[in-house]
């Protein structure tokens, strides 16, 4: 052999070699995985153990974990000092060679936070804001390569492929072979990614519509979204990062004399594919969460006619920020298949506004029933000031054959009415199953949130300049000016389900020429509300040109590797008649916008809506 | 040295939930100074004089039983060679403690010591608890690098310091333990200073209750 080949050889076994251990590594982390999520049900049956029941009068003094009755003398109990919840003694852990103790929960609870490691994460949190909790690098590299091979639908488990799809393997490469930049060097890695997945066992049964996802068209996505909703393993979206790809890149594209620079090249990430074809691997307990509901949310559904009802309760735990849905069960349920008497419930859930695959929370399929029994929490971090403007919509689906989903009827209960404080709310509740909601009513633009700013046109003369200005042709270049706009804040946007945003706002100035000057704010993270206090000035702009001008204001989601910022809504200002407006809420900005043109060197302050 | 072992890997490391917790340790140091040589002997109890450069990275896993608790270990095996550097950093936030190796008889493993020690201070968290290890304390004859030296610059860094050896099983178990009681030191702290209700009070896994390992150099 040739030593070229001898050495590409060799760097192909450098990748089957890492390979191999990125799959060991993903064996022992799903085994994690599963003794964490353990841990945490352990937790949560604890928790719920105590959780106040309706049937009980509240102002009885009872042991907060067992709900035992306390004594006015005798077994008075105590407050543990970590919830401040009065215990009775049997429910106290005295912690070792101390006279201190904590209630069984939260003593149970630094002990999860123990077991799972979960301590550490927290400290990591410190450096690493951003970094998602438990994606590790393996998990990173593994799922890099499966992004890259198309794989990118395999389960976090052990992916089993068929003979048959091994065989195609060739197609895909073919086909892979024609995104740009796509070398050589990759196919192999494709290669050896195939053969790897050969030898992993080969039990699963969902992979069968494989042939068809390699399709192109509309149908690609749907059946991406049913191969992760029905995987068992959740994925952890609002952890998604697309740094791995170019951590593999030294052994491509580098000889083994070639030193490599320890800097992670954050620069390639802007050519890594848009993060919705993406998977992004991660665990998260507790609920299934797929990547994007592309056939659920793009209405391409199929609508059964809707009956029956669901079981559920709500509860918020300040202590924790966590508002938990626990889903009990669904009667008399229509058929998701009429004719074949067919039905696979599953119920999903969003905290709306928020419709982001973050913010989706999803139960087990149940099969055959009409009558399921979930008894499965979902659970939300989210800040006490935001549950006020959200919406729980709980809706139950059908698992079809292939993609198919089957929408099952819907239940939306705004929060802000909710008493998270009175017990008698906290219990399980019958609701009525409903069709879906219109998406708005009659027209009427969504409200995405209210962003402030502040704005001032300045003009080197004052007020008396514009005038003249304004008499003469227009364009002078006496007048020319600039204006000045303070973005000051938002609320009431559409934040992650953690209750937080990276926000950051863009300003695009559209001239009459088309000329657009742009300018974005600084990030601020981990506010739901944000205040920029950021000011944008659009230099050299004259007022006749502002009137023929719009500016457009947009408030954006960072996303953690600054792959796809997600937009949160926009405002568009302009004195023009907008083709699309015409709704009172935009000729409200108008005439605010048309104030700041014609009071020059005065602030004006506008409130927009977010649309 | 990962394909060649794999057959090996697989039952024992997999089906075990049998623990109470896991920690991930990562090895870094120059190439050669014998990471992959510590890990087999702590792992497998093996020894292989042949030197065979890691690709990339590697791990093995070995759960130990350390004040009451049984101890999942993830110890992850790096390639000192630069040209895999990419990879070996991103390990780094996984990692709760770090053996930092170098070898006494070879002087720039010793001096590459600062520039890891500010790897790990990149990529790491903040806590990150390190192990200075002089490998390869067995071959006195060659030594180049005084342990007092070692100890000095593991003390510059804020480092626990061993000498020890893979070949000859010196103060290799002594190291990876010792990391670990360290790290349960971190975490109890982490967890108490989190929790204000209890500061003051020792408590949690008491890692406090068996003497730390002696702090021995070797003797060779």
């Amino acid at each position: 052999m040739a030593e070229e080949a001898n050495l590409h050889s060799l760097q192909e076994l450098e990748r089957e070699e890492i390979l191999q251990v990125l799959y060991r590594d993903q064996t022992v982390r799903n085994i994690e995985e599963e003794r964490i999520r353990k841990l945490k049900i352990h937790l949560q049956h604890l928790r719920w153990k105590g959780a106040k029941r309706v049937s009980q009068e509240y102002k009885e003094k009872s042991c907060a974990r067992c709900q035992r009755i306390l004594g006015l003398l005798l077994n008075r109990g105590a407050v543990c000092q970590g919830c401040s919840h009065r215990v009775c003694s049997e429910c106290r852990v005295f912690l070792r060679r101390t006279q201190a103790w904590k209630c069984t929960v939260c003593f149970e609870d630094r002990n999860v936070k123990i077991k799972t490691g979960e301590w550490f994460f927290e400290e990591r949190a410190k450096k690493f804001p951003t970094e998602g909790k438990r994606e590790t690098a393996g998990a990173k590299l593994l799922q890099s390569y499966q992004k890259l091979s198309k794989i990118s639908v395999v389960p976090p488990t052990p992916p089993p492929l068929s003979e048959s799809q091994c065989s195609g393997s060739p197609g895909r490469l073919q086909e892979l072979g024609q995104f740009k930049g796509f070398n050589k060097s990759m196919e192999n890695l494709f290669l050896s990614v195939a053969t790897h997945m050969k030898k992993l066992s080969k039990s699963q049964n969902d992979m069968t519509s494989d042939k068809q996802l390699l399709a192109t068209g509309p149908r690609q996505c749907t059946g991406q979204s049913e191969r992760r909703s029905q995987s068992d393993t959740a994925i952890n979206v609002t952890t998604r990062k697309v740094r791995a790809p170019d951590i593999l890149k030294p052994l491509n594209q580098e000889s083994p004399k070639c030193p490599t620079n320890p800097v992670l090249k954050q620069e390639d990430l802007s050519s890594s594919p848009p993060p919705n074809t993406l998977f992004s691997g991660g665990l998260r307990h507790g609920s299934l969460i797929s990547i994007n509901s592309t056939c659920t949310e793009m209405g391409n559904f199929d609508n059964a006619n809707v009956t029956g009802e669901i079981e559920f309760a709500i509860r918020y735990c300040f202590k924790t920020h966590s508002l938990e849905i626990c889903i009990k069960a669904c009667k008399n349920l229509a058929y998701g298949e009429e004719k074949k008497k067919k039905c696979n419930p599953y119920v999903k859930i969003y905290l709306l506004p928020d419709k982001s695959s973050q913010g989706k929370r999803k139960t087990g399929v149940q099969r055959n029933t009409v009558d399921p029994t979930f008894q499965e929490t979902l659970k939300y971090q989210v800040d006490p000031a935001q549950l006020v403007s959200r919406q729980l919509q709980v809706s139950v689906w059908h698992v079809g054959m292939l993609t198919r989903r089957v929408f099952l009827g819907e239940v939306i209960i705004p929060l802000a009415t909710w008493d998270f404080e009175d017990s008698t709310m906290q219990s399980f509740c019958w609701y009525p199953l409903g069709a879906k909601a219109e998406k708005y009513e009659d027209g009427v633009p969504p409200n995405y949130g209210e962003l402030a700013v502040r704005a001032k046109l300045v003009l080197p003369g004052g007020p008396r300049k514009l005038q003249e200005a304004q008499e003469g042709t227009g364009d002078q270049p006496s007048s020319n000016g600039q204006l000045c706009l303070v973005v000051l804040g938002a609320k009431n946007l559409r934040v992650r389900s953690d209750g937080t945003l990276n926000s950051f706002v863009k300003g695009c100035l559209t001239l009459p020429d088309q000329q657009k000057l742009r300018l974005k704010s600084p990030v601020l993270k981990k506010q739901a509300c944000p205040q920029w206090k950021h000011s944008f000035v659009f230099k050299d702009v004259t007022p006749s040109q502002l009137r023929q001008a719009s500016l457009e204001l947009t408030v954006w989601d960072q996303a953690v590797f600054g792959v796809s910022d997600r937009l949160l809504g926009g405002a568009r200002l302009s004195s023009k008649e907008d083709p699309a407006g015409g709704t009172d809420s935009c000729s409200q900005s108008k005439l605010q916008w048309q104030k700041v043109l014609s009071s020059p060197n005065l602030w004006t302050d506008m409130t927009l809506i977010l649309h | 040295m990962a394909s060649a072992t794999d057959s090996r890997y697989g039952q024992k490391e997999s089906s075990d939930q049998n623990f109470d917790y896991m920690f991930k340790i990562l090895i870094i140091g120059n190439s050669s100074v014998g990471k992959t040589s510590f890990l087999f002997r702590y792992a497998d109890d093996s020894f292989t004089p042949a030197f065979v450069s890691t690709v990339g990275i590697d791990f093995k896993v070995k759960t130990i039983y350390r004040n009451d608790k049984r101890i999942k270990l993830q110890i992850w095996d790096t390639a000192g060679q630069e040209r895999y550097r990419t990879i070996t950093t991103a390990y780094y936030r996984g990692a709760m403690g770090f053996i930092l190796m170098y070898d006494i008889t070879n002087e720039e493993s010793f001096n590459a010591v600062q520039d890891w020690s500010t790897q790990i201070k990149t990529y790491s968290w903040d806590n990150a608890q390190v192990l200075l290890v002089g490998n390869k304390c067995d071959m006195e004859d060659e030594r180049v690098v005084s342990s007092e030296r070692g100890r000095q610059l593991a003390d510059h860094l804020g480092f626990e310091f061993f000498e020890a050896s893979a070949k000859d099983n010196i103060n290799v178990k002594q190291t990876f333990e010792r990391l670990v009681d360290v790290i349960c030191e971190k975490m109890s702290e982490s967890l108490d200073t989190a929790d204000p209700a209890v500061t003051g009070t020792k408590q949690g896994p008491q890692l406090t209750d068996q003497q730390a390992p002696p702090h021995q150099d070797c003797a060779c």
